[in-house]
């Protein structure tokens, strides 16, 4: 099963990559334990920065945004971890999910966290990303993670996190399990292929899935 | 091969200096263009279609391809693109017949739908029917140009009771037809099921994504049975600036490149030269990376620079035509036709359309017998006959 962390990070030392790795290895870990055989795999929307603001100007979508958004199509579970400015994630990372071709994320389950200063920030995943990611037919787990400032700084901030994260990491695995459970069954593998709709634009091209002109023809 | 110039005749001011031509200058600066592309020794020279400035190539292009008919002798003419969408097939079925006519069959159209949402409703249309405008409306227009006394209805125009086009093709034969598509599949099905050509702009995309849609008209193209998937007619667009020096050519294009319409404030020119097809260098770059698309796209019937737009002085497109003449389009003609297949047919002229219509071999539209498309229909109306028979 491969679980894909798409993070904004904006710095070096970002508290964003950090709680993303956190919420991966809680994940992974709970992907172990249901015999679902982990591989984790990340996305840093900072290094397409350039891309996604030449799309948004031109349509035009580099290799680099290509290669970003197969992976996207190729991954089984997501997460998704921004820092939130102005309560709202920030900008580089809506753009990145506003770009993403429509349905990218149909039958995949999605966790979203977030970073910001003060717990004011909140429900900015809840209020901006949720809809976002549900537009794009991702299946967005009911628990999300958002890690302030006091969470980092203290004992009992950091235990309630932990407990925030393993409660979503737990709801992002059972989905998954639950939605591709006959598959593992049947196959001994995670994700049958049939399973996956997969939107990315190879499929638009392949001669077995376009629409034949004569029912086109028909209206 | 045919190997020409597009334009969209945009009216854009020049970054270097601030002037802007006038529209009157433009248009005349165009058929200036359009001859000298005669003069250098190119075979096509293609004109796009705008109803919204800062364009002024022409709202109906046959105005404009008719006066360059009138002053050359050999020269290709083609639209990049004729909307389909938003124009009457009965007046495109006209204009381009007595424009055809005009030209001795120096005509061909590149269809295409118009990504300018504001356009569509001032003919009465909507952008969000764009794929069913340009299925509907070229279906009309392939009949029109075979067919006496229609009756025809459909959704997007007035029903026709025993219309017949005037005048009607020159001996017969339509001009020929490419389909133009950036993105949609079912443009390059649409190229395909008619045994039309397809032509991608090839200007905002990654290569590896244009060389997909050609896959998928190739291989639908052999489906309905018009030919092999190599025998399919393809044309290629592209975009280049040339000088002696390749340093010279990317400094003296750098601004137009940087305030361009559409492209420009976005990627750098080094960016948009690695990802698209955009070349910018010495007559020698350029002939190395068109020659390369051959690679991606098969043996083709016809490529076509951008060589006039983002407010580039009217004497530096000249040069670029002389350059193109003298050291480009020779080698490419050459290099081109060197392991050709000898079955990959040559781009469509209106005699080779006269010969094929003679000989009894035009394309069925959705393929006919012996096509691998005819079989399925087979197949299928079998099939319901057989439940048919079961449910009595």
């Amino acid at each position: 099963m491969r679980i894909l962390s798409i993070t904004t990070s904006l710095s070096e030392d970002s508290t964003t990559l950090k709680l993303a790795n956190k919420i991966t290895a809680a994940a992974t870990s709970a992907a172990d334990d249901a015999g679902l055989s982990p591989e984790t795999e990340h996305v840093n929307v900072r290094n397409l920065s350039s891309d996604l603001t030449d799309m948004a100007l031109t349509g035009f979508r580099s290799e680099n945004l290509e290669a970003a958004f197969a992976t996207v199509a190729e991954a089984d579970v997501i997460v998704t971890v921004a820092p939130v400015y102005k309560v709202a994630p920030v900008g580089l990372h809506t753009l990145f999910w506003q770009l993403i071709d429509e349905k990218a994320l149909a039958n995949k389950p999605v966790l979203i966290g977030s970073t910001g200063g003060t717990p004011r920030h909140s429900l900015a995943g809840e209020t901006v990303l949720r809809p976002m990611l549900s537009y794009l037919k991702g299946i967005v787990v009911p628990t999300t993670v958002f890690a302030a400032t006091d969470d980092w700084g203290s004992v009992e901030g950091g235990r309630s996190l932990g407990a925030r994260i393993s409660q979503a990491s737990d709801e992002l695995i059972g989905l998954a399990a639950s939605l591709h459970g006959a598959d593992v069954e049947a196959t001994g593998e995670f994700g049958h292929p049939t399973q996956r709709t997969n939107p990315s634009s190879d499929d638009e091209f392949n001669p077995e899935f376009i629409t034949p002109f004569a029912q086109l023809l028909e209206g | 091969m045919e190997l020409g110039i597009f334009t969209i005749g945009d009216v854009t001011t020049d970054p270097t200096n601030g002037t802007t031509v006038s529209e009157n200058q433009r248009i005349k600066n165009t058929v200036e263009i359009a001859k000298k592309a005669e003069e250098v020794g190119l075979d096509v020279f293609a004109t796009g279609q705008h109803h919204n400035p800062p364009f002024v190539a022409p709202a109906s292009p046959p105005v404009l391809l008719s006066n360059i008919a009138a002053q050359t002798e050999n020269l290709h003419l083609s639209t990049a693109t004729t909307l389909i969408t938003t124009t009457d097939p009965v007046r495109i079925a006209e204009d381009y017949s007595y424009a055809q006519h005009l030209s001795d069959g120096r005509i061909s159209l590149i269809m295409g739908r118009g990504n300018t949402g504001p356009v569509y409703p001032w003919f009465g249309k909507d952008i969000r029917s764009g794929i069913p405008l340009a299925v509907e409306n070229y279906n009309l227009l392939y009949r029109l140009w075979r067919e006496k006394n229609i009756d025809w209805e459909g959704k997007f125009r007035t029903p026709l009771g025993g219309f017949t086009v005037t005048p009607t093709p020159l001996d017969d034969v339509p001009p020929f037809v490419w389909h133009g598509s950036i993105r949609s599949p079912e443009i390059a099905e649409q190229a395909a099921y008619y045994g039309d050509g397809f032509f991608h702009n090839n200007i905002f995309w990654p290569m590896s994504h244009t060389a997909r849609m050609i896959q998928l008209y190739r291989q639908r193209y052999e489906y309905y049975g018009h030919g092999a998937a190599n025998q399919a007619i393809v044309g290629l667009g592209g975009q280049i600036f040339m000088r002696k020096n390749s340093q010279d050519a990317v400094s003296e294009f750098r601004p137009y490149f940087d305030n361009a319409p559409v492209y420009g404030h976005g990627p750098s020119l080094e960016d948009f030269s690695t990802q698209t097809p955009l070349t910018v260098g010495s007559p020698q770059q350029v002939i190395e990376r068109t020659l390369s698309f051959r690679e991606w796209a098969g043996d083709y019937q016809r490529q076509l620079f951008l060589i006039d737009h983002a407010g580039l002085p009217q004497k530096t497109v000249l040069e670029q035509l002389d350059l193109l003449g003298e050291e480009v389009v020779p080698v490419l003609r050459k290099e081109f036709a060197k392991n050709r297949p000898a079955e990959v047919p040559d781009a469509p002229t209106h005699e080779s359309l006269v010969v094929r219509h003679r000989e009894g071999r035009d394309p069925i539209p959705g393929g006919g017998e012996g096509s691998r498309a005819y079989a399925d229909r087979q197949a299928r109306a079998a099939e319901q006959n057989d439940t048919q028979g079961a449910d009595r």
